[in-house]
């Protein structure tokens, strides 16, 4: 049974006291606070640095990067390199994980500072970067190798199970 | 209720499921039936999206049957299809209160495969930043409890602190939720100069306002004390039985804290005591929280102190791609033992990830205590395991 | 000719519709008001602003409701009782408004000074409780039919404090009107019955909050577990009926007890008086309690059904006998002091 007392009361004088403190709501589009440099917002790709190596394709968890590549002479050097003709990322897809920024060898891919990315359709969030627009609806499937050659430097061994001096069931 | 009595309740009442499909509208020798009650998936207080189907003997609950998976997102076949380093950003929106905890793991355990070593001030970070995002999950945890017994005011202010504590992450990392900073072989970038200047500030306004708006408000108030107070009773052995890890565990008595039974990380070099209860209800859970909120500002403070200098990131090879076996590797989150159990076979793709998360082994406590209790326990019930679906649905 | 014009306006269907059309006016007003001053108030106590967009400063947000609400589809659920449950948010409308027929504002300005005020007030209160039952019933809905029963044992319940909480008052001012109970407390705020009455305040001020099903009596209502209980399949204007009709009562509450218990609208001191303008005081006085109502809501958690009975009938009900039995004693043995 519950009596009313000193709990209570003083809970409530809590309450009252921060009826009068200063509020800590910013108002949105009045004031925009300045973002840290790292945040990462929308991503954005600067195509003159593009060397189309697919290598953010490659690692997009969400497959939300799709490219369209042909070998063109860009530079009139004679030999045609892979140039990036088609470039698509989708917004409504892209999870701002960042690895295709970390692992572009050029640094042409990187995030802005904006993140209001409303749209009207879902098919608008797909921005198109290169000359000829890319259907961003079809799932592009970067072919997976999967070598066998390790990597790392331990023998392989199965994992025995960590004891603690706790542990009766062992 | 005693568990006899409970057992013969429900005989008289038709029993379960078989005599139902016979004959739905099971009454008992008075005329009386029970109702079904589906606290739904959509609903403000199922910690996300849980449907609990509830058999009702006018306020009493018979018997409770948890439904999961409405918001299974295939996370563990998703990874087997995705390179070592793309299943970390997945492995952030498993238990989307406690990020850090969650890549911490999965990074253990590529590690534990890989053989790698860790530069101690990755190490150093790495428990800075989750003992960050346990104070960040443990006070919305108590606003949650408060929200679903009627009181609308701690969680704002738990959302105060932890809209703070998700400024200087962004600062940190880049992000405010999903960070997708705990990367295999260390940490992805190194603090920013300023950072453990705002981190101290930050402690200390969280200190001076801790006790005000978390503890004097809530853990004198009679009404909370009457509904928490004797609700979701369990003991140690039943604990252990069901498995429970984190802190439905400690509220019971059972001092067992993966930091310290299996330490990991940079948690040999802090020292901090492990919280208990002794009463194994849900103010005990409460108490349990406030008290490793206190333990984890200690262990910021020892970090902060202590922290090393050197690299972030150890020596990793440029292609993760391990050899054949087995890696294991476990933390404590916030809502208790998170584990990780990678096997490769030898290519860039993991073989099998299976994560063991706390909600999920722990959404077991609901079906055993409920029945006996009356449906408005069910919130402080939920509020000692403290579930967050996408980790027990991942 | 305005002589005549005024005589014939007195007469009695006009002087029903003008009562009628100001209770009806008064009522919703007081609810719209309550709609945005429980958000504001709710905002800066979690250290927020409430609504703050619609011009100015948020204070014209009742009115975006209101036409938000009247442009919502009215639904009702398949297989319910249409009849009832349509009915049921009007049940729930009545006490709130037909109550202030009896409530003095000033002195001279009451709309009908019935000498059972205080009859009428508790009997018209208990359609109310039906009105909550019709909701839940009509409703079709295991959701809803909780809310209606815990609704129906929590308000009937709590009726009985409220009634004996108004008989000390009965004995003290020797009347049921509510004019000669404002009348008796003139002289000051040493007058007023709340120093003598305080259990008897805090039994109906107790009651109040259940009555209106506010937290922590919110369990008909249980928004977090039953999310919504009695009025969860309501939505629209029906809905909005229901909200305004809690509001009203609550404001409605909040007028009755400053009424009985602080003065109704006499002024604290004697010199303040303002004659006719002497709502302002019961203005004042019933915002000051209207605030303790939302500030209650605002930081408490809410009981259980089981505790919630238990508060009513093993506590408030035999303080208020008891004090009931004191205040007889004190009328008897000191009948010049207390008379």
């Amino acid at each position: 049974m519950p009596q009313v007392g000193q709990g209570v009361l003083k809970g409530m004088g809590i309450t009252l006291k921060h009826l009068f403190e200063k509020k800590i709501t910013r108002q949105y589009p009045e004031y925009k606070r300045t973002l840290p440099e790292r945040s990462r917002g929308l991503l954005t790709v600067d195509m003159d640095r593009c060397i189309a190596c697919l290598q953010c394709m490659r690692v997009c968890p969400d497959h939300c990067i799709s490219i369209e590549m042909q070998k063109r002479d860009i530079d009139g050097s004679g030999k045609p390199k892979p140039y990036a003709v088609g470039f698509v990322i989708d917004d409504s897809r892209c999870m701002y994980c960042s690895l295709c920024v970390e692992v572009c060898p050029v640094n042409c891919i990187y995030h802005t500072e904006e993140f209001e990315a409303q749209a009207y359709n879902r098919l608008e969030l797909a921005r198109q970067f290169g000359e000829r627009p890319v259907d961003p609806t079809v799932d592009p499937k970067p072919a997976m190798k999967k070598k066998k050659k390790a990597t790392a430097k331990k023998a392989p061994r199965t994992v025995e199970r960590p004891v603690s001096e706790r542990d009766d069931a062992a | 209720m005693l568990e006899e009595e409970r057992v013969v309740e429900s005989a008289a009442l038709g029993g379960r499921a078989t005599d139902r499909l016979t004959n739905p509208y099971v009454r008992d020798e008075f005329g009386l039936e029970t109702i079904d009650l589906n606290v739904g998936p959509q609903h403000p207080a199922m910690h996300g999206l849980l449907r609990l189907i509830v058999e009702l003997d006018g306020e009493t609950i018979v018997r409770c049957d948890p439904v999961m998976g409405y918001l299974h997102r295939c996370q563990e076949k998703i990874a087997e299809n995705r390179m070592y380093p793309a299943v970390i950003p997945m492995t952030d929106r498993l238990d989307y209160f406690a990020n850090m905890h969650m890549e911490h793991g999965y990074c253990l355990a590529v590690e534990d495969l890989m053989g790698l070593e860790i530069p101690p001030r990755a190490d150093a970070i790495r428990v800075l930043m989750c003992e960050l995002m346990r104070l960040a999950s443990h006070l919305p945890s108590i606003g949650f409890l408060l929200l679903e017994l009627g009181a609308f005011t701690p969680i704002l202010y738990a959302f105060r602190e932890r809209e703070r504590i998700q400024t200087i992450f962004e600062a940190v990392t880049g992000a405010r939720m999903m960070f997708h900073y705990i990367r295999i072989g260390g940490v992805k970038a190194d603090l920013p100069a300023d950072i453990p200047q705002k981190i101290w500030e930050y402690i200390e306004s969280l200190e001076a306002n801790f006790d005000r708006d978390f503890v004097d408000l809530i853990q004198g108030n009679e009404i909370f004390q009457t509904r928490t107070r004797g609700i979701g009773k369990v003991t140690q052995e039943e604990a252990i039985e069901m498995g429970l890890t984190g802190p439905p565990l400690r509220c019971t008595g059972v001092d067992f804290d993966v930091r310290i039974d299996y330490p990991y990380s940079w948690y040999p070099n802090v020292t901090f005591d492990v919280v208990t209860d002794t009463e194994g209800d849900a103010e005990a859970a409460y108490r349990v929280r406030i008290g490793e909120v206190r333990q984890s500002i200690k262990i910021i403070k020892q970090v902060l102190e202590n922290m090393p200098a050197g690299a972030v990131m150890g020596d990793v090879p440029r292609r993760i791609r391990p050899s054949e076996g087995e890696g294991f590797g476990r933390v404590e989150s916030p809502r208790g033992e998170f584990a990780v159990h990678v096997v490769s076979d030898g290519s860039d793709v993991p073989y099998r990830v299976h994560y063991r998360d706390p909600s999920f082994v722990n959404m077991q406590f609901l079906q055993e205590i409920l029945p006996g209790h009356y449906l408005p326990d069910l919130m402080p019930i939920m509020g000692i395991v403290d579930p967050v679906s996408g980790g027990w649905d991942k | 000719m305005i002589d005549t014009l005024l005589g014939y306006y007195n007469q009695e269907p006009f002087r029903f519709l003008t009562a009628f059309g100001a209770i009806l006016f008064l009522a919703l007003n007081l609810a719209a008001i309550l709609t945005m001053s429980e958000r504001k108030v709710a905002g800066y106590i979690q250290g927020r602003f409430g609504p703050n967009r619609v011009w100015p400063r948020g204070l014209l947000q009742p009115a975006a409701d209101v036409v938000k609400l009247f442009t919502k589809e009215n639904l009702s659920p398949s297989g319910s009782d249409l009849w009832i449950f349509l009915a049921a948010p009007i049940a729930m409308f009545i006490p709130a408004a037909t109550i202030w027929l009896v409530v003095p504002f000033a002195p001279g300005l009451v709309i009908a000074d019935l000498n059972i005020a205080l009859l009428f007030f508790i009997s018209i209160t208990s359609i109310g409780a039906l009105g909550v039952i019709m909701a839940g019933y009509g409703s079709r809905s295991n959701f809803s039919l909780l809310g209606a029963l815990r609704g129906a044992g929590q308000l009937i319940s709590y009726e009985v404090p409220l009634i004996l909480s108004l008989l000390g008052i009965t004995i003290l001012s020797g009347s049921m009107s509510l004019v000669d109970v404002v009348d008796a407390q003139a002289g000051g705020f040493w007058n007023w019955y709340i120093w003598f009455q305080l259990p008897m305040f805090i039994a109906f001020y107790v009651a109040g909050i259940a009555e209106v099903k506010r937290i922590p009596f919110d369990l008909p209502e249980g928004e977090s577990e039953i999310v919504g209980g009695f009025m969860v399949e309501y939505s629209g204007m029906t809905w909005a009926l229901i909200q305004a009709s809690e509001f009203a009562l609550m404001g409605l509450m909040s007028a009755i007890g400053v009424t009985l218990f602080f003065g109704g609208w006499q002024p604290p001191l004697e010199f303040l008086d303002l004659g006719t303008f002497n709502w302002i005081w019961f203005g004042l006085k019933t915002s000051l309690i209207m605030f303790t109502f939302l500030w209650i809501r605002w930081t408490l958690p809410r009981l259980r059904m089981d505790q919630l009975m238990d508060l009513g009938w093993k506590v408030l009900v035999p303080l208020t006998i008891l004090w009931l039995f004191v205040t007889a004693g004190a009328v008897l043995v000191f009948p010049s002091f207390f008379g």
